[in-house]
C-alpha cells in the first residue's frame, strides 16, 4: 500500500479544518473535507477513503453518531477512525474508544504529534491490508483444493466402485475422515461365477492414501475379468504397490475368493484384522488371522500368498473390517477389539445383521462424529448363486455374428505347469470368437475344470475323496501346492477347435494328460447325487456341454460345446 | 515425544517413542535416525507408547529401509499386548526382531 492515504476530514469549525487538511495535504495525502456529521457519512465512501477524522462535536450529526454509520456503511473493510477534540474530559474521550475510535488527536494540533499518529495508523493499515490479502489468497486456495479433491473424488470413486457391490449378498459400509477414504472395498464378478472381493486400508488417510487404491483397483478388476486366479492376482499387486509406494506406505488388505459352484471360499488376509467366518452349524465365528504381509510392505521374493480355504453353505456368513473399527475408542477410551466387539466373538450377535449392528456400535459409541481412521465393514451371506449370472452386464454390443473357423494346441511342460496358469491366455484366444465372447463364463468353467482334473488327478495324482471333510479340503490344497512346486515330468495338452457357421457355433476343447488315466466307465454324473464337496465339476460340466467323452484310458477328455449364433443389436 | 540414545562404542543406536506413536511423530521420529551417526544395529523402544496407527508401522518400514532392508539388525523391544497384537497384524514379527 502507498503511504499517501485518502483521509476524509469532518469539523464545523472551518479554521480546524483548513489548518489539518493543509497539514495533511503537506505530507502528501489527498483530503476529502465534510462540514457537519451528516456530510462526512454522505461524501464518505470505503472504496476511496483509508481514514476518517472526525471533530466529536458537530451539527447535523455529532462525531459519534457520524462514526457508527460510517462503520457500518464500511462493511468488512477496516476504515480507522480518528476523533479530533478540543475537550480533555476522560469520559468524552473513552467514548471515542468505545464507538470504535482507533485513536484521537488533541486540539490545538501538534504537528508534530500529528505526523506521528498518522503514520502509525498508516502502519496498521498496511499491516491490515496485508492480512486481508493473505485471507483471501488463502480462502481463494482453499477454494480451488475443495474443488480439485471433489473432482478426484469423483474420479476416484468411478474407478474403485463397481455395480458388484450392489449384489444382495454384499454389505458395505465405508466412513471416511477425511474426503477422501484411505480404505476402498472392491468387488468384481469372475468369468466364471463367483466373486472377487478386496477389502483395504492404505497408512494414513485422505487422498495420499487414496492415490494407491487406483493401481490396485486397476489390477484387480482387469486381471479379475480376465480370469486370473487369487493367488496371481495378489503377488502382482504387492510388486505393483510396492515398486509404487513409497517405503512407510502400505496396504492391509483382506482379498476373497467366492468360489460359488463349489461352495467354497478362499480368504487372504495380510495386516488386517481377524476376518470371522460364521457357520450356522456352530455359535462362534471362526477367526481368519492375518498370516501375510500388508500389500507393497515387502519386495515381491520376501511375499507369500497364504491363503485359508473354507468350505460353506449357503446362509454362511463372512465379515471383516478395517482397523478403523478395530482400534476404534469407546466412550470410555477402551479400544472396540476389547471391549464393543466382545459379543460379536462370542457369537452373540446375529451373523445376518453384524454389519448394521457394528455400524450402530460404532454410532452410539460416538466414533462416527469424530472417526480418527477411516472405517470399512464388509459383510457377505454366502450362497451358491453369487455372480452366477452375471453376465448379462457384461456383454458387449456386437454386430452380426462372423463365423469362425480355427484350431489350436497348448501343450504345458512341467516347468510350465509349474509356473503359469495358461487359462486366461487360452480363455483370450477363444473369445474372440464374436458370438462366443458372451459364453466366456461357460467356456471357463469348462476350460478350468478340464484344467484342473488333467492337472490334479492326472499330472500329480490326487485323489479328490480327501476333499470329503472339512480339514481333508485344505489338506488337499496343501498337497496340490507342494506336488506342484516339486513337479519334474508331466504335462498338459490342451487343444482347442472352433467351427461356426450362422446357424451353429462349435467348441471341441480336448484335454489330454500324461497321468496314469482312470476308470470312467464308473462315473456317475448326476448332480443331484453329488451333495459331497468334490466330483461336482463333471456333473455341471454334463449339464452344458452338448457331449463329454473319454478316451486314452481316461488321459483324454473331450467337451463339445455348442451355441447359437445370434444377431445382437 | 521421540527421544534417542547412541551408543559410540558397539553402535547401537536406540529410540525411545513415548504417547502416541502416529502421524504426527512423523518428522521426530525420522530425525531420529537420519541425523544421528550411523549404526550397525537399531532398536525402537515401545515401552512408553500407548497407541500406535498404521502410520507408525510405515515409519518402522522407513527405519528398516534406511537400516539395509533386509540386512538390516532393527529390534522393537518393551511392547505392550495391545501394540504387540498390532504388529503381530501386520507380520511385523517377520521383519523385525521383537521382545515384548
Amino acid at each position: 500500500m502507498k503511504s499517501a492515504l485518502t483521509i476524509l476530514i469532518a469539523d464545523d469549525n472551518p479554521s480546524d479544518r483548513l489548518l489539518l487538511g493543509a497539514m495533511l495535504k503537506q505530507f502528501g495525502h489527498h483530503v476529502i473535507v465534510a462540514k457537519d456529521g451528516q456530510e462526512a457519512v454522505d461524501l464518505f465512501d470505503p472504496e476511496v477513503i483509508q481514514l476518517v477524522c472526525l471533530d466529536v462535536r458537530m451539527p447535523h450529526k455529532n462525531g459519534w453518531e457520524a462514526a457508527v454509520e460510517i462503520q457500518n456503511l464500511a462493511l468488512d473493510s477496516f476504515i480507522p477512525i480518528v476523533f479530533l477534540s478540543g475537550v480533555t474530559d476522560p469520559v468524552a474521550l473513552s467514548n471515542c474508544l468505545e464507538v470504535g475510535g482507533a485513536d484521537f488527536i488533541a486540539k490545538p494540533y501538534n504537528p508534530a504529534l500529528v505526523t506521528a499518529k498518522l503514520n502509525a495508523i498508516a502502519r496498521l493499515l498496511v499491516m491490515q491490508k496485508t492480512l486481508e490479502d493473505q485471507r483471501d489468497a488463502m480462502a481463494w486456495y482453499n477454494e480451488q483444493l475443495v474443488h480439485e479433491q471433489e473432482m478426484a473424488k469423483e474420479i476416484y470413486e468411478n474407478i474403485t466402485h463397481s455395480n458388484c457391490l450392489n449384489d444382495p449378498a454384499i454389505t458395505t459400509y465405508h466412513h471416511a475422515s477425511h474426503t477422501f477414504n484411505g480404505d476402498v472395498i472392491l468387488a468384481a464378478y469372475k468369468p466364471n461365477g463367483g466373486m472377487h472381493l478386496l477389502l483395504g486400508d492404505f497408512t494414513g488417510h485422505g487422498l495420499s492414501a487414496a492415490i494407491g487404491a487406483l493401481p490396485l483397483a486397476d489390477i484387480f478388476f482387469d486381471w479379475t475379468k480376465k480370469g486370473f486366479l487369487m493367488r496371481q492376482i495378489i503377488p502382482e499387486m504387492n510388486a505393483r504397490l510396492k515398486s509404487i509406494l513409497p517405503a512407510n506406505m502400505f496396504c492391509s488388505a483382506a482379498f476373497i475368493d467366492i468360489k460359488a459352484n463349489e461352495k467354497n471360499v478362499e480368504v487372504w488376509n495380510g495386516g488386517l484384522p481377524d476376518l470371522l467366518f460364521f457357520s450356522q452349524s456352530k455359535k462362534e465365528p471362526r477367526h481368519l488371522i492375518s498370516k501375510n504381509f500388508p500389500l507393497g510392505a515387502v519386495s515381491p521374493t520376501r511375499f507369500e500368498c497364504v491363503v485359508e480355504p473354507i468350505s460353506y453353505v449357503p446362509g454362511d456368513t463372512l465379515i471383516s473390517y478395517s482397523d478403523g473399527v478395530y482400534e476404534a475408542a469407546d466412550r470410555n477410551g477402551v479400544m472396540f477389539c476389547e471391549s464393543v466387539l466382545k459379543p460379536l466373538y462370542e457369537g452373540d450377535v446375529k451373523p445376518s445383521d453384524s454389519i448394521h449392528w457394528l455400524v450402530d456400535r460404532l454410532k452410539v459409541e460416538g466414533v462416527l462424529d469424530n472417526p480418527h481412521d477411516d472405517i470399512s465393514c464388509l459383510g457377505i451371506s454366502l450362497d451358491t448363486c453369487i455372480g452366477v449370472n452375471s453376465l448379462s452386464d457384461q456383454e458387449v454390443a456386437g454386430s452380426v455374428d462372423l463365423p469362425a473357423d480355427f484350431s489350436f494346441e497348448y501343450k504345458l511342460s512341467a516347468e510350465s505347469l509349474r509356473t503359469t496358469d495358461p487359462l486366461p491366455y487360452v480363455l483370450q484366444i477363444i473369445t474372440t470368437v464374436p458370438g462366443l465372447s458372451s459364453y466366456s463364463s461357460q467356456v471357463f468353467m469348462i476350460l478350468s475344470e478340464l484344467y484342473s482334473n488333467a492337472l490334479e488327478h492326472g499330472v500329480l495324482g490326487l485323489d479328490s475323496s480327501k476333499k470329503n471333510t472339512l480339514d481333508g479340503f485344505s489338506v488337499y490344497y496343501k498337497e496340490r501346492e507342494q506336488a506342484l512346486a516339486s513337479l519334474q515330468d508331466g504335462f498338459v495338452k490342451i487343444s482347442a477347435k472352433v467351427v461356426s457357421d450362422k446357424q451353429l457355433g462349435q467348441l471341441i476343447l480336448e484335454v489330454e494328460d500324461s497321468g496314469k488315466g482312470f476308470d470312467y466307465e464308473s462315473l456317475d454324473f448326476t448332480l443331484g447325487s453329488t451333495d459331497v464337496p468334490y466330483n461336482r465339476g463333471l456333473a455341471l460340466l454334463y449339464q452344458i456341454c452338448q457331449k463329454i467323452s473319454f478316451s486314452n484310458g481316461g488321459r483324454t477328455v473331450t467337451a463339445h460345446f455348442h451355441w447359437r449364433p445370434e444377431k445382437n443389436t | 515425544m521421540v527421544e534417542n540414545v547412541f551408543d559410540a562404542n558397539v553402535e547401537h543406536l536406540v529410540i525411545r517413542v513415548n504417547g502416541r506413536f502416529d502421524y504426527s511423530c512423523h518428522k521426530v521420529f525420522r530425525d531420529a535416525f537420519v541425523l544421528a551417526p550411523r549404526a550397525k544395529s537399531y532398536e525402537v523402544d515401545l515401552a512408553h507408547v500407548e497407541y500406535l496407527d498404521s502410520s507408525a508401522l510405515g515409519m518402522l518400514l522407513l527405519l528398516r529401509d534406511y537400516a539395509g532392508g533386509e540386512e538390516s539388525h532393527v529390534a522393537l523391544t518393551n511392547s505392550s499386548k495391545a501394540v504387540n497384537d498390532l504388529l503381530k497384524m501386520a507380520n511385523f514379527n517377520r521383519l523385525f526382531d521383537i521382545s515384548e
